[in-house]
C-alpha cells in the first residue's frame, strides 16, 4: 500500500507543469475580490477614513446605541425562545414515532426557505389590525405589530430552524445506552435528561444558538414589514444603516455598518469553532 | 459394574443443588416469555441465581441475552413471566426503582462527567450528601486502584479502566444484582483475563449475587457458579460449569460449550444405524421409555474422551464405539488432535447377529464418517500413531440422546 502510494505522488510530481491549478486559484480570488473582499474592506476603509474620532462620533448618537441595543435584545429573546424550542422539538422527532412526523418535520423546516418579506408580510396578514389574529387585539389595548414584539416574531419566524437543524442530528447521535444506564443507577427521565443527555448536547445548542443569533441580529426583509421602522421605538441597527443611508448620513450608516460587521466576525468564528467540536 | 460410568454430576454440585434449592434465591426469573413483532425473543426463561453467587447466561448472538438482561434491569417488559429480586417482584417496577447495578456492553460512562462524577451518580440522584459521596467515591477508586485518574473524563481511560469505572459505578450505591452485557468483548484478551479474575475476587468478596452475559465459552467457564446455555430465546440448559461440560442434556450444548462429535442415526434391531450407513454397538444405557426400530439418536462424545488402541477389538474403555484408520494427526503442543475415519468393522463377538446385518450393500452405500480425538501428549508418546494406522475406538464418557432436535 506504501510503495503504491508512494509510486502515485512520483507520478504526480514527474507530470508536467499543469496550468490549470493556478489559473483555477487565481480566478476564485480575482472573482472574491468584488463580490466579497472588496465591499467589506470598504466598510472599513470608509468608515476610518476621517478618523477614528468621526467614527466615534457617529457611534455614540443615541438613535444608532438604541438600535444596536434594540437588534442585541430581540435577536437574544428569539434564539433563547428557538432553542428552548429546537431542543423539545428534537427530542419529539428523535424520541417518538408518531403518524405525520415526517409531515411536522417539513413543516419545522419551511421558514429558512421563505423569502424574509414573505415571511414579514405573513405576520402581518395575521397580527395586523385586520388579520386573522390581530382583529382580536384591535378592541384591547394590546398591540403586537410595529412593536418590539413584531420584531422578536419575525426573527423567530426567519430563523425557527436552525437551533433545530443542529441539535437534533446530536440528539440522534446520542447513546442511549446513557440513557438507559442513567435510569438503572436510579435517575427520572428528566434527571437522565438533565444530567447525561442536556451536557452532551453542549455544543450542539451553542452552535444552534450562534447560528440563531447571528442570522437575527442582521435580518432585515421581515423586519422592515413588521417594525413600521420608528426611529428610537422599532428601529433595529439594520433598519438604521438603510434609514441612515436613505437620509444621506453615509457616515452614522457606515458605523453601524463596522460594528455589524464585527459582531457577525465574532460570531462567526465562534460557529467555526463550535463547529469542529461538533465534528469531533 | 451394570452400566458403564458415564461421568454425570459430580459430588460437591450435587450437594450445591440441595443447598440452593433450600435458599431463597437472590434474584429469580420465572417463564419470561418475549416477542418483538412476531419473533419469539424468550421463550418461558426461568432461572435462579442464588445470594452470593454468579450465573453466566451463554448463547450465540441473537439468542435473546441481552433481552433478559434489559427485562430483569426494567429497560424492556415482558410479554409474560415474573422477575423476583430478594423475595420482592418487580417486573412492575420502573427500571430506577429496582436497585440493580448494570454494566453495559460498551460501559456507557457519562462522557461529559470526571470518573469520580460518574462512580457518584448514583448517590447523588439517591440525595446523598456531597460529603458522604465523596467517601463512597474516594473508597470505590482506592478498590478500582483509580484514584490518580479521578478528574479524568472517560474517554481518556483505557478499556479496562472504563470497565472498572463502570463497575464501580454500579456497585456505589448497593445494588442488589449485578448484571454484566457482554462487558468483557470490547477488551484485549491480555486485558480481559487479568480483569475477568479481579471480577471474580471481587465478587467473592462483596458477596453480590451476579449475572453475566457472554458469548465466550471460555469466560463463562471461568466466570460462573453455574452457566446457563440459552438457545433461540430457549434455555437448554443450566449447571455448573463441570455439569455443562461433562453432562450435557442437548447437542447444541454439546457443541457450543466445548467441541464435540455428534453421531447420528436410528434405533434399528438393538443396534444403531450412523447416518452414514455404519452400524454401531449401542452404549448399554438403558432409556426410561423403551425404544422403537426407527427412532432417531446420537451419540455425542468429546474428542478428549475418546481413547484409541491399537489393539483392536479391545475396549480398554467402558463403550467400544468400533474400529477406524487414523487419516490425520496433528501435534499442537500440550495435546495431539487425531482424526479418525470409522471403519465398518469389526463387531462385539457378544453380538453375533450383526454380521448377518451388515450387508455388502450397505457398506458399499456408506459414506465417510470422522471422529475427532485429543490425545494428551504422553497418550501420543506411549502409542505412536500415523495415517493409515488402524485403531480401535474407546469412549471414556459418551452421551446418548433421543430424538433429531437440536
Ligand atoms: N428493540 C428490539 N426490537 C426488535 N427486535 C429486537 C429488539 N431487541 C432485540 N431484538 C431482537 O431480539 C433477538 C435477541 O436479541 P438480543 O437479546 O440482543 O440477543 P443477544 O444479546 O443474545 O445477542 C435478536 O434477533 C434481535 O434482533
Ligand atoms: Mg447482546
Amino acid at each position: 500500500m506504501a510503495v503504491a502510494s508512494s509510486n502515485l505522488s512520483a507520478v504526480k510530481k514527474k507530470r508536467r507543469f499543469d496550468l490549470a491549478k493556478p489559473t483555477g486559484i487565481s480566478l476564485v480570488v480575482v472573482a472574491m475580490l468584488p463580490l466579497v473582499i472588496m465591499p467589506l474592506l470598504s466598510i472599513f476603509i470608509f468608515g476610518f477614513s476621517k478618523g477614528p474620532s468621526h467614527f466615534l462620533e457617529a457611534l455614540v448618537n443615541p438613535a444608532a446605541i438604541f438600535s444596536l441595543k434594540l437588534s442585541l435584545i430581540t435577536s437574544s429573546v428569539a434564539t433563547v425562545c428557538n432553542v428552548v424550542f429546537g431542543v423539545l422539538a428534537a427530542w419529539v422527532m428523535t424520541k417518538y414515532e408518531f403518524r405525520g412526523a415526517s409531515a411536522l418535520m417539513i413543516v419545522i423546516s419551511l421558514p429558512t426557505a421563505i423569502p424574509t418579506a414573505v415571511a414579514g408580510f405573513a405576520l402581518l396578514l395575521l397580527w395586523g389590525p385586520f388579520g386573522l389574529l390581530g382583529q382580536f387585539l384591535e378592541a384591547t389595548d394590546w398591540q403586537i405589530m410595529f412593536t418590539t414584539a413584531a420584531i422578536i416574531l419575525a426573527n423567530i419566524f426567519v430563523t425557527f430552524p436552525l437551533a433545530f437543524g443542529t441539535i437534533q442530528p446530536a440528539l440522534e447521535n446520542f447513546d442511549t445506552n446513557l440513557e438507559d444506564a442513567a435510569e438503572t443507577m436510579g435517575a427520572s427521565r428528566w434527571q437522565a435528561f438533565r444530567y447525561v443527555v442536556l451536557p452532551s448536547l453542549r455544543t450542539a445548542i451553542i452552535t444552534g444558538a450562534l447560528l440563531t443569533f447571528a442570522r437575527s441580529i442582521g435580518e432585515f426583509g421581515s423586519t422592515i414589514m413588521v417594525s413600521g421602522n420608528m426611529m428610537m421605538k422599532t428601529q433595529t441597527a439594520p433598519l438604521y444603516i438603510y434609514a441612515r443611508y436613505n437620509d444621506g448620513d453615509v457616515e452614522a450608516a457606515n458605523a453601524i455598518a463596522i460594528v455589524l460587521a464585527i459582531i457577525s466576525f465574532a460570531i462567526f468564528s465562534l460557529i467555526m469553532i463550535f463547529r469542529k467540536r461538533l465534528e469531533r | 459394574m451394570a452400566r458403564p460410568m458415564v461421568m454425570t454430576l459430580f459430588p460437591e454440585t450435587q450437594a450445591f443443588a440441595q443447598r440452593s434449592t433450600q435458599a431463597q434465591p437472590a434474584l429469580s426469573v420465572r417463564n419470561l416469555t418475549k416477542r418483538f413483532g412476531n419473533e419469539i425473543v424468550l421463550n418461558d426463561v426461568s432461572f435462579n441465581v442464588a445470594e452470593g453467587e454468579s450465573l453466566v447466561l451463554l448463547g450465540p448472538s441473537g439468542s435473546g441475552k441481552s433481552t433478559t438482561l434489559r427485562i430483569i434491569a426494567g429497560l424492556e417488559t415482558p410479554d409474560s413471566g415474573e422477575v423476583v429480586l430478594h423475595e420482592r417482584e418487580i417486573e412492575h417496577l420502573r427500571a430506577r426503582d429496582r436497585n440493580v447495578g448494570v454494566i453495559f456492553q460498551n460501559y456507557a460512562l457519562f462522557p461529559e462527567m470526571t470518573v469520580a462524577e460518574n462512580i457518584g451518580f448514583g448517590l447523588k440522584i439517591r440525595g446523598v450528601k456531597a460529603r458522604k459521596r465523596a467517601e463512597v467515591v474516594d473508597r470505590l477508586l482506592e478498590m478500582i486502584n483509580l484514584n490518580d485518574q479521578r478528574d479524568k473524563k472517560p474517554r481518556h481511560l483505557s478499556g479496562g479502566q472504563q470497565q472498572r469505572v463502570a463497575i464501580a459505578r454500579a456497585l456505589a450505591y448497593e445494588p442488589e444484582v449485578l448484571l454484566f452485557d457482554e462487558s468483557f468483548s470490547a477488551l484485549d484478551p491480555h486485558t480481559r483475563v487479568g480483569l475477568r479474575r479481579e471480577i471474580r475476587q471481587l465478587l467473592r468478596r462483596l458477596r453480590v449475587p451476579a449475572l453475566f452475559i457472554t458469548h465466550d465459552q471460555e469466560e463463562a467457564m471461568e466466570l460462573g457458579d453455574h452457566i446457563a446455555i440459552l438457545n433461540k430465546g430457549r434455555l437448554e440448559q443450566i449447571g455448573t460449569p463441570q455439569e455443562i461440560y461433562n453432562d450435557p442434556q442437548t447437542e447444541f450444548v454439546a457443541t457450543f460449550l466445548g467441541s464435540a462429535n455428534v453421531l447420528k442415526g436410528e434405533w434399528q434391531d438393538g443396534l444403531i444405524r450412523l447416518d452414514h450407513g455404519y452400524f454401531v454397538v449401542p452404549p448399554h444405557e438403558a432409556f426410561d421409555i423403551p425404544i422403537d426400530d426407527g427412532e432417531r439418536v446420537k451419540i455425542i462424545f468429546r474428542p478428549e474422551d475418546v481413547l484409541l488402541s491399537t489393539m483392536l477389538g479391545v475396549a480398554e474403555s467402558p463403550y467400544h464405539l468400533g474400529e477406524g484408520e487414523v487419516t490425520e494427526v496433528k501435534f499442537t503442543g500440550a495435546t495431539e488432535a487425531v482424526t479418525i475415519r470409522l471403519l465398518n468393522s469389526p463387531l462385539r463377538p457378544s453380538r453375533p447377529q450383526l454380521v448377518t446385518s451388515i450387508s455388502e450393500h450397505t457398506e458399499a452405500k456408506a459414506k465417510e464418517c470422522f471422529v475427532k480425538t485429543l490425545r494428551s501428549k504422553w497418550d501420543a508418546r506411549r502409542v505412536r500413531l500415523a495415517p493409515g494406522n488402524r485403531v480401535s475406538i474407546g469412549l471414556k464418557a459418551h452421551k446418548l440422546l433421543r430424538g433429531d432436535t437440536e
